[in-house]
């Protein structure tokens, strides 16, 4: 469940350290954000000396939550902290690895690219 | 090391549970005739699963738009959700995006051959889900247990992703080195005494 003023961890090496959601992408007033979903965020924490910058505007996919997300066979999955993936325009990475356990439900929300950078899938 | 041994026991049938529910799944809606199920049999790859591409006919197709620098890497043990991933590098962005192009033409005409007998609504279900079709510097074809990336020369060298893929496969035996090693303490503790191990009992 993310909102417009929700603080995010990047799960990636693209540079940023933490996000914060200003606006989900979808319906004209969306309210939450879940697994897949992609929001724009402003980063507000950086790594020196890397190309993004603190207070630049991002893309990014939510890849982990710490709402709880359900499966049809009743698996439910929950991490312990809200985390997200930096993308460009056409959805591709910023950064070129993912850290952390990603969810499989985003193969099937077309973010192929990211589950196959990242280390283990849930 | 509980919440390891719990983890991993948990995740184990769990994983296995929804790779069967999609393949089912798949197979139920869409291929119902039992002369497509036998073909599904004589499919190596586990079973129940279905292959919109395979991995000759993805091969041949990459040496017809002649795509530099083939590389497939068996990933079954490593990953729960693939058996092969397929790296390809075109000259151009015009050149990946004919990349694609191509092998979703050839999913195509093999899906549409299942079409014709049965649902209408079933074709879109078959057809491999592509990827960064627009931009043209990479395009992932991920047709179910077969992933293609196609890169151009310079995305290739910065995602650098079979170095990923073949490193992945030593740090995945090692950890898997190390969880038996827990296993076997854990056993030694529970039983008290050193002789032969049932794993039966985790």
């Amino acid at each position: 469940m993310i909102q417009p003023q929700t603080h995010l961890n990047v799960a990636d090496n693209s540079g940023a350290r933490e996000l914060m959601c200003i606006r989900i992408i979808g319906a004209s007033n969306r309210r939450y954000a879940h697994i897949g979903d992609v929001i724009v965020a402003v980063i507000k924490d950086a790594v020196p000396n890397m190309p993004l910058e603190r207070s630049e505007v991002v893309r990014a996919v939510i890849v982990r939550t710490c709402k709880e997300l359900k499966r049809d066979n009743g698996m439910i999955i929950r991490y312990d902290d809200n985390a997200a993936v930096v993308i460009d325009q056409e959805g591709n990475p910023k950064g070129t690895r993912v850290f952390g356990a990603i969810a499989r439900e985003l193969r099937q929300f077309n973010f192929t690219k990211i589950v196959s950078l990242a280390p283990e899938v849930l | 090391m509980w919440p390891s041994l719990r983890q991993r026991a948990l995740r184990l049938p769990s994983s296995e549970a929804i790779h069967q529910w999609r393949f089912s799944d798949l197979i139920n809606r869409s291929f119902c005739s039992s002369a497509i199920n036998a073909t599904n049999n004589n499919n190596n790859g586990g079973g129940s699963v279905v292959e919109l591409l395979k991995l000759e006919e993805v091969e041949k197709v990459l040496r017809d738009v002649r795509a530099d620098d083939v590389r497939v890497i068996p990933v079954k043990k490593q990953s729960e959700f693939a058996n092969f991933v397929v790296v390809a590098t075109g000259k151009s962005q015009w050149h990946v995006r004919n990349i694609a192009q191509a092998l979703i033409y050839k999913a195509s005409l093999f899906s549409s051959y299942f079409v014709k007998q049965k649902q209408p609504g079933a074709k879109r279900m078959l057809l491999p889900s592509v990827e960064g079709q627009e931009g043209g510097n990479w395009i992932v074809i991920d047709s179910g247990t077969l992933i293609v990336h196609a890169f151009d020369e310079k995305a290739r060298d910065y995602y650098n992703i079979e170095q990923l893929w073949t490193s992945k496969e030593s740090s995945k035996d090692q950890s898997q080195s190390q969880v038996s090693i827990f296993e076997v303490i854990y056993l030694t503790q529970t039983k008290g005494s050193f002789g032969p191990l049932d794993y039966d009992d985790i």
